[in-house]
């Protein structure tokens, strides 16, 4: 999503070679530091020598780079199953201590004014401040302080947009006309909700025109809030809403959550192998698309992408059609070979669990995946213009000149790297839990996760080389 | 509202059902505590150790430590085969990243 932002036209894009060639070069180093592949050394020694040259001076070819990320993830589900050791494995996902107090009303309420502010901010400064995407403060708030900082908070710290969702708060305020939510759509709402926005966001200036990005937010309100009084906030925001169920997850990651009890601090991930985090067909599609959108919107900006679609665009698809078709396309793709994933994991570990059962406990760990690859695209960005952010907070109506943004230094990209490994390893380790919960049999457990360490070594070398390639202008549009 | 409190109702109660799948012509072994069918005996004795433990008979006390020695040990021989093939990712990166 990057691309879209304003940050991608100011302090990332001219950075975008460096980093492509640093990010390359650090997979040797990451891979070498978390101490599988230390041959893998040699090959940083000879990168670190042309650091600041183009993807060209690169002494790893493609290829290597892309096995080598690929084999870290299967090295390291080799290394999980060592650990046979049951009680540990339930000791470090029930490792938790209560946190919860009476200053919680305190901070809701001041959360909810905050939320309501920023709202507000959005809709103030969207519509009558500067057009510059670099200096207003709706932008900036929205891409910058929303979906790249506050979506980092929310998996790092806890999910505070369950709090702060001033949609929530307006819709509690709002007389409701409280009719039964239908159980049969369950979550479907939430996983089309989530393929719109992403579609609405890849290929329109979103991230460029206040006016624009305003309007779409005004849509959203006017949508969610109309849901809420007919269904109900709580069903609402529970089922039918995309973007609180993204928050939902991305803070099931998180180290404080919420249990049964109140507020709890846990281990980062270990949250994730609990039974019915994840509740039915709807909310498995729900985890895969949060996935491939991940993936989609890296995807579109590549050169393969644009030279397998030119021909097509050439004997006359219409290119609005081209890039919906293919969001679907893809959607469809990531489901069917995970449902195939789970269909092979049911029969290598001989288990008379229906597919489904398995289909739910294994897809929370996916979360880890796209929470990885969340940080890895957003650390960046986010750093880079959170001073920008800060000035158009101050001043919002002015429009400088230049606006101040950070430089990032060559070794950043290897944070990303780093984190998109990190990502799937704990995703490894909760799959790992999960099945031990699962299975009664321990090596049966192990069996059963072969097909989707071998889904997971090729998503991992897809998105490695997606990272990997050149970032052009979205094609044809 | 009266229709989604059946079709509630309806979910929990085929719950079980949805949980399992048996193929027809399949032999399973079923808990008598919880119902949960198994492909092979000592699956049911290693579950019914972990999931039940405090109601077990003597006998099936018994049966779990056999599964889990007769585990224990075919873990044994799938360490060496993991650490075989941790060997072989490890080595095999070696000589590619010497050689290109």
């Amino acid at each position: 999503m990057a691309r879209r932002h304003p940050g991608s036209y100011t302090g990332a894009k001219a950075q975008l070679p460096t980093m492509t060639s640093g990010r390359r070069r650090t997979v040797a180093l990451v891979v070498c530091g978390l101490g599988w592949l230390a041959a893998t050394g040699t090959a940083s020694a000879h990168g670190g020598s042309l650091a600041g040259g183009g993807r060209e001076s690169l002494t790893i070819p493609t290829w290597l780079f892309l096995s080598t990320g690929g084999a870290a993830v299967g090295a390291s589900f080799l290394l999980a199953s060592f650990v046979t050791d049951r009680a540990f494995v339930e000791r470090i996902h029930d490792w938790g201590r209560p946190l919860s107090g009476d200053y919680e009303r305190v901070l809701t309420l001041a959360g909810q004014l905050l939320g309501l502010a920023g709202l507000a901010a959005v809709f103030v400064v969207g519509f009558l401040g500067p057009t510059n995407a670099r200096t207003n403060l709706a932008i900036l708030l929205v891409w910058v302080g929303w979906w790249a900082g506050l979506a980092m908070t929310t998996y790092l710290v806890g999910n505070s947009w369950a709090t702060l969702n001033p949609f929530k708060t307006l819709a509690d305020l709002l007389p409701s006309l409280d009719r039964t939510y239908p159980a049969r759509v369950g979550s479907w709402p939430a996983v089309g909700g989530l393929l719109v926005l992403v579609w609405v966001e890849v290929v329109s200036p979103l991230a460029d025109q206040p006016r624009l990005l305003a309007s779409v937010v005004a849509g959203y309100s006017v949508l969610t809030l109309a849901g809420a009084l007919v269904f109900g906030p709580e069903d609402w925001f529970a089922h039918a809403d995309p973007v609180e169920r993204v928050f939902r997850y991305y803070g099931r990651f998180a180290p404080i959550g919420r249990g049964e009890d109140g507020l709890r601090l846990r281990l980062p991930g270990m949250d994730l192998s609990t039974p019915r985090l994840v509740d039915g067909p709807d909310e498995v599609a729900f985890v895969v698309a949060l996935l491939w959108v991940t993936t989609y919107d890296g995807l579109v900006t590549t050169p393969a992408w644009r030279d397998l679609t030119t021909p097509l665009v050439d004997t006359g698809v219409p290119p609005h059609l081209l890039y919906p078709v293919a969001l679907g396309i893809g959607f469809a793709g990531f489901l069917g070979v995970y449902q195939l994933a789970v269909r092979l994991s049911r029969d290598m570990s001989d288990t008379y669990l229906a597919p489904a059962v398995l289909a739910q406990r294994f897809a929370p760990p996916l979360i880890a995946i796209a929470v990885g690859y969340h940080f890895a695209h957003y650390l960046g960005y986010f750093l880079v213009l959170a001073p920008s952010l800060a000035v158009a907070l101050t001043s919002p109506f002015a429009d400088p000149a230049v606006v101040p943004t950070i430089e990032l230094p060559d070794w950043f990209g290897a944070i990303a790297l780093a984190s998109v490994i990190i990502g799937h390893l704990v995703a490894i380790w909760v799959a790992h839990a999960a099945a031990y919960d699962l299975f009664p049999a321990r090596l049966q457990a192990i069996r059963s996760q072969y097909p989707f360490i071998a889904v997971m070594v090729f998503y991992t070398m897809t998105s490695l080389w997606v990272v990997s390639q050149p970032e052009v202008a979205l094609p044809h549009l | 509202m009266t229709d989604t409190a059946t079709q509630s109702a309806a979910a929990t109660g085929t719950a079980i059902d949805e949980t399992y799948d048996v193929p027809a012509d399949a032999t399973a072994y079923t808990c008598s505590y919880c119902g949960r069918p198994f492909a092979r005996e000592s699956w049911l004795a290693l579950h019914r150790g972990l999931a039940h433990p405090s109601e077990l008979d003597d006998e099936e006390v018994e049966a779990f430590r056999a599964a889990h020695d007769e585990e224990e040990a075919s873990l044994s021989a799938f360490r060496l085969q993991a650490l075989g093939a941790l060997v072989l990712i490890y080595f095999g990166f070696l000589m590619v990243y010497a050689l290109v």
